[in-house]
């Protein structure tokens, strides 16, 4: 499903160059849920945006669906994150000013689809996160693990097949976590969407396939 | 989208209110600014209605020691005489102060039908329409048949005329003098305007009375004009020749075309001014729009990095940024020419509908303009933010 041949990602600012990232090669197969790990500033971060196409590698190749993805344009990039990638953030980048239905369905506006659709959709994808009660809300006035929510219902509305989740439970306590990676597993088991989920809790590692351990920009497991 | 770009604003208006109401305010200063130049620009390309080159004015004040009508009216004509026989002179006509681009205006109220109307009012004689080539529409300029006739003769201009007889004809009408009470006037005839009052100046209800040179009272200007060929040395001739003439009295002669340009520039000079504070106001709101704008971006990184995650494309940031521009400032457009369209509505100022409605039609290209120019680079900026850089978490 995703190929990832020798990444190396170089951050250069005017006085030093940071190594992020230095020859990664990973395979991640359909409906796989891998899970990376590893020290602060290691670059899981990098890794899962290059992944997710919103940044470029500085050498090494990237395939997902056996397309290659360097020569895309930036609308063509566009287009594929919005059909096949679906991404969770540790806070949750909601749009305070739209309600929870209107983020919900943002997804669904850069594709041709009717507002009556739209809203059949995003209803559908609260709904399978349990917030069926908090459309009209607005997210200043969801707690932390109902913004999460909120946040995987925006990820699956289009139906990608790949979930990207950068520390999803990093800002919630435990059982509201657990919460947030029991819909995971949902989604990977029931759907078969594949997911990669960035963490730093070794438990909710252990819920997944596969464990990749990433040190100072290398793969070490 | 258009639907989620009003939600987007809807839902934020608090801080859309600030912006909105800078480009209400815009809107309303460019509007005044507009009108200003566009009546000015009308007025500037009317037809001028007079001949003014080669006209000189010629002022003398009251003759001293002479009290009887008829001692007057042949001293007002030998000077006449004298002036015209000479050979550089082509036509002699006297006028009261109130001639083109001169410093006198006199209005008075004029009565047809029991309406009173404001209107400029000047004194001439019988040849002061062949020394100024002044056109008439209808009727005809004073002339000796006037002298047995019952109501004072009255020539009135092509503005006055529309607005009191609308397209009847005017001449034969019977109209009466409301400032003192006394005396019918007939109107003889329709005149074309004439922009006395400077090239920038607007139409002005203007109506002549016939000059009796009879009149004991005060002094007056003598329209003269020469041929192209007069020169300086003619000048000082006709002066000296008049002084001895009018030993009692003090004269001095005046370029018409002369006039004219200093009246133009007493009349440019403000709309310079103008123009200049203008372009302080139109940079001034150009930044403030910009930098709003620009705040906004950085405000709206995340955003800009959620949405491009979530399959905007760089252009598609940029248009949707554009569009909220767009959408807030018709918002604000809608408000101001709801204002505007007042002025033409209550008649306010005395100015045509039409000037009102070009300068704000002109005032919306106008912001419509400068918002696309100040949203253009900001949102190029922001088209151009790497999504993962607009989504890093700080
Ligand atoms: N835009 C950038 N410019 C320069 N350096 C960067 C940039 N983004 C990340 N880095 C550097 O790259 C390295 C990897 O960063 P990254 O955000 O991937 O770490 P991380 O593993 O996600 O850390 P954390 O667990 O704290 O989120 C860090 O040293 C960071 O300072
Ligand atoms: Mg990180």
């Amino acid at each position: 499903m995703i190929r990832l041949q020798n990444i190396e990602k170089v951050y250069r600012t005017n006085t030093v160059e940071t190594m992020a990232l230095n020859s990664i090669s990973l395979n991640v197969a359909k409906g796989e849920f891998l899970s990376i790990m590893g020290p602060s500033g290691c670059g899981k971060s990098t890794l899962l945006n290059i992944i997710g196409l919103l940044d470029a590698p500085s050498k090494g190749e990237i395939k997902i669906d056996d397309q290659k993805t360097d020569h895309m344009s930036d609308k063509q990039l566009a287009n594929f994150r919005n059909k096949k990638l679906g991404f969770i953030f540790q806070s949750y980048h909601l749009i305070n000013d739209l309600k929870v239905l209107d983020n919900v369905e943002l997804p669904l506006l850069y594709r041709t689809s009717s507002g009556s659709e739209r809203k059949k959709l995003a209803s559908a994808a609260l709904e399978k996160v349990g917030l069926s009660n908090r459309v009209k809300h607005f997210p200043t006035q969801l707690s932390g693990g109902q913004k999460q929510r909120v946040a995987i219902a925006r990820a699956i509305v289009g139906n990608p097949e790949i979930i990207l989740a950068d520390e999803p439970t990093g800002n919630l306590d435990s059982a509201m976590g657990n919460e947030i990676m029991d819909i995971l597993q949902y989604l990977n088991t029931t759907e078969g969407a594949t997911i990669i989920m960035v963490t730093h809790d070794e438990n909710m590692a252990k819920r997944t396939h596969r464990l990749v351990r990433l040190f100072d920009g290398s793969q070490v497991q | 989208m258009i639907k989620h770009l009003f939600k987007l604003i809807w839902n934020k208006k608090k801080q859309n209110f600030l912006l909105m109401t800078e480009m209400l305010v815009s809107f309303i200063v460019m509007f005044a600014i507009f009108t200003l130049l566009v009546y000015y620009y009308q007025n500037y390309n009317r037809p001028i209605g007079l001949d003014y080159d080669n006209v000189w004015n010629l002022g003398y004040g009251s003759p001293q020691g002479m009290s009887d009508a008829d001692s007057i009216a042949n001293f007002r004509e030998s000077i006449k005489q004298t002036i015209i026989s000479m050979p550089q002179v082509e036509g002699v006509s006297f006028s009261d102060a109130n001639i083109p681009y001169g410093d006198a205006n006199i209005g008075t109220m004029i009565a047809y039908n029991k309406v009173n109307w404001p209107s400029e009012m000047y004194t001439a004689d019988d040849n002061y329409q062949k020394v100024l080539n002044i056109t008439l529409n209808e009727g005809r300029w004073f002339s000796k048949i006037d002298d047995a006739s019952r109501e004072k003769p009255i020539v009135i201009n092509e503005t006055f005329k529309e607005r009191v007889f609308g397209r009847e004809s005017a001449v034969g009408k019977i109209m009466s003098d409301a400032a003192f009470g006394k005396g019918t006037m007939k109107v003889i005839g329709v005149m074309n305007d004439m922009k006395d009052k400077g090239d920038y100046a607007g139409p002005q209800n203007g109506y002549f009375r016939r000059m009796d040179t009879s009149n004991t009272g005060g002094g007056g200007i003598i329209l003269i004009k020469v041929k192209p060929t007069a020169d300086a040395a003619f000048e000082s001739r006709l002066y000296k020749t008049l002084s001895n003439l009018m030993r009692n009295t003090s004269i001095d002669i005046k370029h018409m075309d002369k006039e004219r340009t200093k009246r133009n520039t007493q009349l440019l000079g403000p709309i310079i001014v103008l123009l200049i504070i203008a372009g302080f106001l139109i940079i001034n709101v150009a930044l403030g729009l910009f930098g709003v704008l620009w705040y906004n971006i950085n405000k709206r990184k995340n955003e800009i990095g959620l949405r491009r995650a979530v399959g905007a494309s760089g252009a598609g940031i940029s248009k949707q940024l554009m569009g909220e521009a767009l959408v807030l400032s018709t918002i604000s457009l809608l408000v101001g020419a709801f204002f505007a369209v007042q002025f033409p509505l209550l008649n306010v100022f005395n100015i045509a509908s039409g000037t009102y409605i070009i300068a704000i039609i002109l005032d919306i290209l106008f912001i419509y303009f400068l918002v696309l120019v100040c949203s253009l680079y900001p949102g190029r900026q922001a088209a151009a933010i790497y999504p993962a850089e607009a989504l890093h978490e700080d």
